[in-house]
């Protein structure tokens, strides 16, 4: 079986009964999977255009797949929700709603310390010294870092990567295990 | 300002849980009229999608919480929001409490007594496992006080079960299938768990004992009536301060209303319930509702716990099964079984496993990322096996929930809540991660870790004792110093034991609600 993280097909999605995210395409409203709004290009609705940048290099650098599976596309939808609608993981680290504070505040706090480390924002770093200073939040916040605490993000970051790439029909299927649904998830988000 | 509803109903219920829907049931069907208030949306079967992410819909988000302490306890994790409450997304492992967890003070010195014995409980706890279905085998149970055995068959075991019950054996330990409120069998028109691990997501068919299911249908049946979106701000008391006359709450839209009852029963969890209570403040009652002995949110209580993993080169079929785990062990559940520590421990045995969400594989290595990822995933997507240690949090004065400066949008204070693990619960965790790796060893696992410290389950902060200088309500949850105010649900519980608490909540309110429908004129 092949290790690599499972690409998120238009066959798998409609067999998934994927989630459809409200997002806007070329200046139109449109609702798309994750990984169909990245793929159109998306502008997000909460995150600055900078902020959707920053977040899918780290995503894609701790969970590879994540902005194919459209991580960015996910979050940012979901920071749009209602806070106790919300599917991000974040509710579950004692992250106090509006959750885009802490998502703006660390997404600021991981370029600060790119800069800090290798004089460049995190999207700008080569795959090597991303993973390294990427990898290095969970124990603790780096040089340079002022935001929420550090391994907090890591750990939605990732598991918001973790969610979109694995944790969906798609997902299950790319893993060689039976999703076995009692409902899927409804088509329109 | 308050508006005030016109009608007023025998029984006003704060909450739609487990507690709050037991009480709904047996009050509706005396022929009480019985209105249940509840914060969050009107669930139904049909909502409970299966997908971890889509999960996370049902757990309570912390904006009406300040959380801190040296080690935050899981309010939202474990928390419920909307008709079911936490209940819905429980797992439905359904052990009861020892006759030892009743009398910790009188027996060791520490924590507190509970002013009821495991005999008065017993009864109760046998109806309810009749009422609604449980699964075990009790006579594999050796660890099991006296009861009625289960109605129905035990739950199945996958390989992942089997291969670490070898483990056990090889350890010189017992396992046996897990007391669980899911349905093996077609019970009362409910069918059988078809054992595709999606517990946390909530069940659907109602396989699983959740209210949905099981009592908040039979008290709508019998004329209660359920409505959402319902924040309950307040206990509102006659001028003398004397007797509670209902409550106050913001609507949807954020307008408030004065639901008036002749009973007020409060059953809104552990962060909520105290925080009502503390919230609803009058001259007689100047620390809040019950606090005369100023333990009103004191003794909250979150069971330390770990999950111990092992990487095994077999198909553990870890996918397949209760998301609570398939099998038990209860050999160290003595108060004094672990050397330097007071206070029980148990474990639980391979729970199904998803991909993602924070009991999912993925978090059992959150270090590893990148292009180790992937291989980590394929190989554990069938290879990982785990089990969870429970272990007895002491009460403690120290982990309390009290009132905020800052207030939510309805002007309601919002709860702060303090908490730590105490340095008992630390040491049964510390022999149960030793002997969790021996364990995984003795089974085979190629590789074994464990998790950090979580906490599972919220309990106490509005204790019941027989001393009303030292605890918050009577052995029924009537709060002292206003006999028509009724607290249900784990706020109640003065110790924790390490089992999970629902099958006792349901029992508790049980009893509560039988005491309150027999001598209702006495309350009313």
């Amino acid at each position: 079986m092949p290790h690599n993280a499972p690409a998120p097909g238009r066959r798998n999605v409609l067999k998934s009964g994927a989630l459809l995210i409200a997002c806007v395409v070329a200046g139109e409203a449109a609702r798309l999977t994750p990984a169909a709004a990245h793929a159109a290009a998306a502008t997000p609705r909460v995150l600055t255009a900078a902020e959707a940048v920053t977040l899918g290099h780290f995503a894609e650098t701790l969970v590879p797949g994540a902005c194919a599976a459209g991580v960015v596309e996910f979050v940012d939808s979901q920071l749009a929700a209602d806070a106790t609608e919300s599917l991000l993981i974040a509710r579950y680290f004692g992250v106090v709603p509006p959750f885009h504070d802490f998502y703006r505040g660390a997404l600021a706090a991981l370029d600060a310390a790119a800069r800090a480390a290798h004089g460049q924002l995190f999207a700008a770093l080569a795959p090597e010294p991303a993973l390294a200073l990427a990898g290095s939040l969970l124990a603790g916040p780096p040089p340079g870092w002022s935001g929420p605490p550090a391994p907090l993000f890591y750990l939605a970051a990732r598991g918001d990567a973790v969610d979109v790439v694995y944790g969906t029909a798609a997902g299950f299927e790319a893993l060689g295990i039976p999703y076995m649904e009692h409902i899927l998830p409804p088509r329109r988000w | 300002m308050s508006t005030r509803a016109p009608e007023e109903v025998d029984v006003v219920i704060v909450g739609a849980g487990a507690a709050g829907s037991v009480h709904a049931a047996v009050l509706a069907a005396a022929g009480r009229s019985v209105v249940v208030l509840e914060g969050g949306p009107p669930r139904k079967p049909g909502d409970l999608y299966s997908s971890q992410m889509w999960a996370r819909r049902l757990k309570w988000t912390s904006p009406a919480a300040v959380n801190g302490g040296a080690d935050p306890a899981g309010i939202a994790f474990n928390g419920g929001h909307g008709y079911g409450g936490a209940a819905l997304h429980h797992y439905a492992v359904w052990p009861r409490f020892h006759a030892p967890d009743f009398g910790m003070a009188s027996d060791h010195g520490r924590g507190l007594d509970w002013p009821l014995d495991y005999e008065t409980l017993r009864p109760f706890y046998d109806r309810i496992q009749a009422d609604v279905g449980v699964s075990g085998d009790a006579a594999r149970e050796t660890w099991r006080p006296p009861g009625a055995p289960y109605p129905l068959p035990p739950l199945p075991t996958f390989a992942q079960g089997e291969t670490i019950a070898r483990g056990f054996a090889a350890r010189g330990l017992h396992t046996a299938p897990l007391p669980s409120a899911i349905l093996t069998q077609e019970y009362k028109g409910r069918p059988p768990c078809i054992m595709d691990g999606w517990c946390d997501a909530g069940c659907p068919i109602g396989a699983l004992a959740n209210p949905l299911v099981t009592y908040i249908p039979r008290a709508v049946k019998a004329g209660a009536v359920f409505r959402s979106g319902a924040h309950v701000t307040r206990v509102v008391m006659d001028a003398a301060g004397g007797r509670a006359i209902g409550v106050e709450y913001a609507d949807a839209g954020g307008a408030l209303h004065v639901q008036r009852a002749r009973a007020v029963i409060v059953a809104a969890f552990a962060i909520e319930t105290p925080r009502i209570l503390l919230n609803s403040v009058v001259d007689k009652h100047p620390c809040g509702l019950g606090n005369a002995s100023g333990l009103l949110g004191a003794y909250l209580m979150s069971h330390p716990s770990i999950i111990v993993f092992g990487m095994f080169d077999a198909d553990m079929q870890n996918y397949m099964g209760p998301t609570g785990g398939q099998l038990l062990n209860q050999d160290h559940f003595g108060k004094s079984a672990t050397p330097g520590a007071l206070g029980s421990r148990q474990w639980m045995i391979a729970q199904a496993l998803k991909p993602n969400d924070l009991l999912g594989i993925s978090m059992s290595r959150p270090d590893i990322v990148g292009p180790a990822l992937a291989p980590f995933m394929h190989k554990a997507a069938r290879g990982l096996g785990n089990m969870v240690a429970l272990c007895e949090p002491l009460p403690d004065t120290a982990n309390r929930v009290t009132l905020s400066a800052a207030r939510d949008a309805h002007g309601m204070p919002l709860a702060e809540v303090t908490h730590r693990y105490g340095a008992d619960g630390k040491t049964l965790i510390a022999a149960a991660a030793i002997e969790g790796a021996a364990i995984m060893t003795a089974a085979g696992a190629a590789e074994t870790w464990r998790s950090p410290i979580g906490g599972q389950h919220l309990m106490g902060g509005c204790v019941m004792g027989s001393d009303a200088a030292r605890s918050v309500t009577d052995a029924f949850g009537r709060v002292h110093g206003v006999p028509n105010l009724i607290v249900a649900g784990p706020s109640l519980f003065p110790t924790a034991s390490a089992v999970n608490p629902t099958f006792t909540v349901h029992a508790l309110a049980l009893r509560s609600a039988e005491l309150l429908a027999r001598n209702w004129a006495q309350f009313a």
